[in-house]
């Protein structure tokens, strides 16, 4: 387990090489000019120094290699340059904004796994009776229907019609309580904070505004994991040692949870690499509808601005946390799967 | 065979049906929803009829209401229909040639060559599609072209993956073995022998993605990086609609109109695709038949 491990450690940098190149090589279709802002750390170096100062002093003028070398010293030292659309330094605000995307993933994450492998389960086990069908059309309904169409559809009759789920991350009156001094910010998550604060109507208010986001979420990757899980199923129903469990005499029950649902499962966990990379782009969509303010609408803002400097640096931010999530997934992998670590 | 399977199921046929009335709409949009003296030069233009901001409700004239702006639903419903073809095939077409050639020259040479390219892809796959497609729209610009060029880059990667699987196999065969004895151009080979046994696939995974790269593309526009201001593409009909979303005091839903009709017109063509496409792989899986 300790060398599978090492060996995926090892892989990061080769990932991590690929990722900033890529994204050097999008900066570089950007002039020296342009390129200015990314390397500012405030709008006061502007004042009395020329542009073709500041490209003199960041090294724009050199060739490619330095630059990229030049480029990757500051990326170090957590230097992402200057956003002129959120005013303030990049790392400060991806720093700012970060919490809150967590709290949504965090809420997400767990009913969208649960329900995808439930419904793929009684899909599988009802193969090609009314209750499969019915899970199918649901599942491929959620396929089809884009997340920013879905999410306006639940803004409209969660808060339009019912008002009981409001876009934002917290009500008026909540978020004038959580700025001010009594209030202590531990971890920048609101569901936490208000409860080590001991304010459940704060706990409760941040939830309100989490509930239609996830479900927005969810049901589009309900649909992907249950079309997963359940051929997946469909293909260990059929196996010799299903057959010789049941043959024994083992209840149905047993059989599809320790026979048939732990091996389905494999598949499952090789897509969820993926499902973190739709997961990410969802998020940018679902922050944007329900004016949620985390990490994608902060780069949906950036890019309508045209604020290269933020997207630039929001994206390497992306870029890293893929990187550490999949090292994640993969070690999980390993861990159902004995025979990964085998490899 | 296939298509005598896809004609029995009756959720493909949906899909099928589904399709056949979106082309139709495509085919004949400009006498569906003609174009006035005024835009005549510019079809694509959805007309405004009068002033101000606020949505109007379905009328005799406009059977599907006004939008924000004053942009005429209907219009922009029906010549979306056109953008969302035209950017699905030009999307779909480019990038399954860039893959193909990509992915079947890689597999053909081996060794060196292909590792490099195959983790070049992998780099590629390894990133959020919609992220990716942000980045590089921020960077050219906003448009409709520039969302075609993004969604192409990252795009071909997949259909390179696909065809470079089949083309190992089919390399192992006799028939190009003999192909190449009998002194047979590389190019000619892969062209002739190793391309029309290897290509099936990759058009049909093609084509099941129509739907998911007319979602992408929309939703490049929903937030505000595709199409220009007016041009009738459905995304933008539906971000036309985020600031109406509150209807009036006496009526929440008053502007209902605004999101529901490019919002089904979406999820209609998608799910067509979709339909079609599980169909397609239930039938093509053999180890579902049971």
């Amino acid at each position: 387990m300790i060398t599978y491990i090492a060996r995926r450690l090892l892989f990061l940098p080769v990932v991590l090489i690929g990722v900033t190149l890529m994204i050097f090589v999008a900066m570089s279709f950007l002039s020296p000019y342009q390129l200015v802002s990314t390397y500012i750390k405030s709008p006061e170096e502007l004042k009395n120094q020329s542009l073709d100062d500041l490209v003199r002093k960041y090294g724009l003028d050199q060739p490619v290699h330095v630059r990229y070398v030049n480029w990757m010293r500051n990326l170090f030292r957590g230097d992402l340059g200057y956003s002129v659309s959120a005013n303030m330094p990049v790392a400060e605000a991806i720093a700012r904004r970060f919490p809150a995307t967590v709290e949504l993933a965090l809420f997400a994450i767990v009913p969208v796994i649960l329900g995808g492998i439930w419904l793929g389960t009684i899909s599988a086990k009802h193969y090609n009776r009314p209750l499969d069908h019915l899970s199918r059309t649901f599942a491929i309904v959620g396929w089809s229907l884009p997340d920013f169409v879905f999410g306006l559809i639940l803004l409209m009759v969660f808060y339009g019609v019912l008002g009981w789920f409001p876009p934002g991350r917290l009500s008026m009156w909540a978020d004038s309580i959580v700025l001010t001094g009594d209030f202590t910010r531990y971890t920048g998550l609101n569901t936490v904070d208000a409860l080590l604060n001991g304010r459940p109507d704060i706990f409760w208010d941040a939830v309100r505004h989490l509930i239609a986001p996830v479900m927005t979420l969810a049901y589009l990757w309900w649909a992907y994991l249950l079309r997963i899980t359940r051929s997946s199923m469909l293909e260990v129903m059929n196996k010799d040692y299903v057959r010789t469990a049941r043959a024994k005499g083992l209840t149905e029950q047993v059989v599809m949870g320790r026979h048939v649902r732990r091996n389905a499962l494999i598949p499952v966990a090789t897509v969820s690499g993926s499902m973190v990379l739709g997961l990410l782009g969802g998020v940018v969509i679902v922050e944007t509808v329900f004016d949620y303010k985390g990490l994608g609408l902060l780069t949906a803002t950036g890019a309508q601005q045209l604020d290269y400097t933020l997207v630039l640096g929001t994206t390497l931010f992306y870029g890293l946390l893929l990187v550490l999530i999949n090292l994640v997934v993969d070690v999980l992998y390993a861990v159902i799967d004995p025979r990964v670590r085998l490899e | 065979m296939v298509m005598k399977k896809l004609l029995r199921n009756p959720l493909s046929m949906i899909g099928l049906l589904l399709l056949l009335g979106f082309i139709l709409v495509a085919v004949f949009a400009p006498w569906i929803a003609p174009t006035s003296e005024m835009y005549a030069n510019d079809p694509y233009r959805v007309p405004r009829y009068g002033w101000g901001n606020n949505p109007e409700p379905p009328s005799s004239e406009h059977p599907m209401g006004l939008t924000q702006g004053k942009y005429d639903i209907f219009y922009g419903v029906v010549w979306g229909t056109r953008t969302a073809f035209l950017v699905g095939l030009i999307v779909t077409g480019l990038s399954c040639i860039i893959g193909i050639v990509i992915g079947s020259t890689s597999a053909y040479i081996g060794g060196k060559f292909d590792e490099v390219v195959m983790r070049f892809v992998d780099v590629f796959m390894s990133f959020p599609f919609l992220i990716a497609a942000i980045v590089i729209t921020t960077i050219l610009g906003r448009g409709l072209d520039k969302v075609i060029i993004a969604l192409v880059i990252f795009r071909w990667t997949g259909y390179a993956r696909l065809i470079r699987g089949n083309v190992l196999q089919v390399k192992q065969e006799e028939y190009i073995m003999a192909a190449q004895a009998g002194g047979v151009s590389h190019r000619k080979i892969l062209i002739r022998h190793v391309l029309p046994n290897t290509i099936f696939p990759v058009l049909i995974q093609a084509s099941m993605n129509m739907g998911s790269i007319v979602v992408t593309a929309s939703t490049l526009s929903f937030l505000g990086l595709g199409a220009p201001e007016g041009h009738a593409d459905w995304g933008q009909m539906i971000s036309f609609a985020r600031n109406w979303i509150l209807g009036t005091p006496d009526n929440p839903v008053a502007y209902w109109y605004t999101v529901v009709w490019p919002g089904l017109a979406i999820v209609l063509f998608v799910l067509s695709w979709n339909l079609i496409g599980d169909a397609f792989r239930d039938i093509m899986d053999p180890r579902i038949q049971g």
